[in-house]
């Protein structure tokens, strides 16, 4: 495995947004992280990137194993080393993911330089490089250009060359197409596919749009209120949910064939991080609602195909 | 830019007639006129209507004032009521005391501002930011006037390092520039801080990171650009301060300068004067904000592209 995370625990002082994140993926695959807002996707991909302690943040519990050695108190120098190099991220807004004081170049030379140790120009040569691999059009004069020249989708393709420049081999985006026009959209998402494929990157694809989802990942990772509810192949995901959540999910996703006006939304809210219930944390949501649900906290169980689910009900099933 | 910065300067005629009348109004708001303090005790009302006539005071305030501002287009601030010499002269003689002082104390508020910013901000939290933070404070309270006379006590009665007071040689400078700096350091330093701690929140910071540059390349070649716009905003507005400003320290280490000859001026109530060392702080103050607007649409991209 590229990168496995096991009981992944995170703390802000006393408080623990994200536990029990258990995941993992290959060279060559692409990894669904899906959830509702607040679910703690951003959080774990700060914590692989190692970047928690930046937002006062820690890792209380687990592992995270990236090629065999463990990242969880890796010392920040080596982590230096990783960061932008083997393990790149790109973000969720284009807009203001570029510095807007410097030309767009100099800002995908930088990994390469700090990285690879390229000399100026074999960077610009580098970056010019994957522009053109990118399709971005005319990437010489792209080169010289300020970030607010360029359109939403041409940024995210500069956010994605920057990751690209350090040669990473495990590449994590957080909601790369959120903020971008729904044509666009698929082009990105198509880019990072790509990627994965042909450059044989792990790729981690964060986004709430199980159309993406399904379009796109090999395996998901369902979370709920910082947890991993369930963790299964993307086809026997959409096939046989077995999480309630999960469930329920999949039958939000708006399809053709649907009468207008029938489309389900999942009844309730997500709980507060302050205000979580006892038990399970979907519980005062969940149709299959069980007594113990609400004293017992259910535990992720991943079995030998890698797949699990945390709930009392669909565990017994 | 050339266009932006042109434009800028048309729209300052405007700006420059309205100054022009408050310059002018604004003294004889206060009670009081010139002629009290030329005339002897026990003068006739005849002599007083002479020397009224003399300098032109008995006609109205309207006459007087397109009088000043026909002499002014021409490049003539008039003459001193008291001093009998030429109003130009004698800012001329003032002025390069000011000058020097102001561009010192401006120079070393802002060098040693930044620095102490870039560092608090880079130790956010920790005790290094609390001293700093701390010494901000108390700069920003401290009055330059007490300072200035503790930094005289120290430095030289009792360590005799520096001259007491006077403007003879580069070491008569070094305490009254302190002294006149230290409320610019404490502004500066605490819009650095916070402007770079702001900066450092933002997306394209925590992408830097990602890729792993070290903290001190980003803070320096990253965010402190970023939050450099905020402070030469301030330091455009302090640039007219500067030159008026240090009236206190110019009393208290006994310096000429345009403060004190203001103060002078208007206490003897020389019309002529006042009026012309206001002009000259007022347009110090336009052309100090100028010059950081100028600056400002220089350092962002997409102010620099447009107005190109
Ligand atoms: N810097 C922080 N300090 C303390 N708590 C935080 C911090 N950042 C996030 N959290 C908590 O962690 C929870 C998960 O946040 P996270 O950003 O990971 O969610 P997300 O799944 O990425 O949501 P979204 O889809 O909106 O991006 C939040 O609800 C919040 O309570
Ligand atoms: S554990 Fe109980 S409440 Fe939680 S999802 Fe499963 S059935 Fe629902
Ligand atoms: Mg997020």
């Amino acid at each position: 495995m590229l990168l496995d995370l096991e009981m992944l625990r995170i703390r802000f002082g006393a408080f623990s947004p994200v536990d029990q994140v258990t995941l993992s993926v290959d060279r060559g695959q692409i990894l669904g992280i899906v959830g509702e807002s607040g679910s703690g996707k951003s959080l774990t991909a700060t914590a692989i990137m190692g970047l928690l302690p930046r937002i006062g943040g820690q890792v209380a519990a687990g592992t995270i194993r990236f090629d065999g050695t463990d990242l969880v108190g890796l010392p920040e120098r080596e982590m230096r080393r990783l960061r932008g190099g083997r393990i790149a991220l790109i973000t969720q807004n284009p807009m203001t993911s570029l510095d807007s004081m410097m030309r767009i170049g100099p800002q995908i030379d930088q990994a390469a330089r700090l990285h690879l140790g390229l000399s100026r120009s074999a960077a610009r040569a580098r970056s010019l490089e994957l522009m053109a691999d990118l399709r971005i059009p005319d990437p010489a004069s792209v080169y010289d250009l300020f970030p607010h020249q360029l359109s939403g989708g041409m940024k995210q393709r500069i956010v994605i060359a920057m990751a690209l420049a350090g040669d990473p081999e495990l590449l994590i985006a957080d909601e790369p197409t959120t903020a971008l026009d729904v044509t666009v959209q698929a082009q990105i998402v198509q880019i990072l596919v790509d990627l994965a494929r042909q450059r044989g990157l792990g790729l981690i694809l964060i986004t709430h749009d199980m159309g993406v989802v399904a379009q796109a990942c090999d395996r998901v990772a369902v979370m709920y209120c910082g947890r991993v509810v369930e963790l299964a192949e993307v086809d026997a995901l959409f096939e046989h949910p077995r999480h309630p959540y999960t469930q329920a999910l999949i039958r939000c996703i708006p399809r053709h064939d649907m009468a207008r006006g029938t489309m389900s939304a999942i009844p309730g809210i997500v709980p507060s991080a302050a205000a979580q219930p006892p038990g399970c944390r979907f519980n005062p949501r969940c149709a299959r609602v069980a007594d113990r649900c609400r004293v017992e906290i259910p535990e992720l169980r991943v079995g030998a195909s890698g797949n699990g689910v945390a709930c009392h009900v669909a565990e017994a099933a | 830019m050339i266009g932006f910065t042109l434009r800028r300067l048309v729209l300052l005629l405007p700006v420059f007639f309205v100054v022009s009348l408050v310059v002018f109004f604004i003294i004889h708001l206060v009670p009081g006129d010139p002629i009290d303090n030329l005339l002897r005790a026990g003068s006739s009302p005849e002599q007083r209507l002479q020397i009224a006539a003399k300098y032109g005071l008995d006609r109205s305030l309207v006459e007087q004032y397109f009088t000043w501002m026909g002499r002014l287009l021409s490049g003539d601030l008039g003459t001193s009521i008291i001093q009998g010499r030429p109003v130009s002269a004698l800012i001329a003689r003032n002025l390069p005391f000011s000058l020097e002082l102001g561009i010192a104390a401006l120079l070393f508020s802002t060098l040693t501002g930044i620095t102490a910013g870039v560092i608090a901000a880079s130790y956010q939290g920790t005790r290094v930011d609390d001293v700093i933070t701390g010494f901000i404070l108390l700069g920003s309270t401290v009055p330059s006037f007490w300072l200035g006379l503790l930094l005289i006590l120290v430095f030289a009665v009792w360590l005799g390092w520096v001259p007491v007071s006077g403007a003879r040689g580069w070491s008569s400078l070094i305490l009254p520039t302190i002294a006149a700096g230290l409320g610019g350091i404490a502004l500066v330093a605490r819009v650095t801080r916070i402007a770079m701690i702001e900066t450092s929140r933002q997306d394209f910071v925590t992408l830097l990171h990602a890729k792993g540059l070290p903290p001190f390349i980003i803070q320096l070649r990253h965010v402190l650009r970023h939050a450099m716009v905020p402070v030469v905003t301030i330091l455009s507005l302090r640039i007219g301060w500067v030159l008026g400003g240090a009236v206190t320290i110019e009393y208290v280490f006994a310096r000429p300068g345009l403060g004190s000859l203001l103060i002078r001026a208007l206490n003897q109530r020389d019309y002529p004067l006042v009026q012309g060392c206001l002009l000259m702080l007022a347009m110090a103050v336009i052309i100090g904000a100028l010059i950081g607007d100028i600056v400002q649409a220089a350092m962002d991209p997409r102010q620099r592209e447009v107005r190109a």
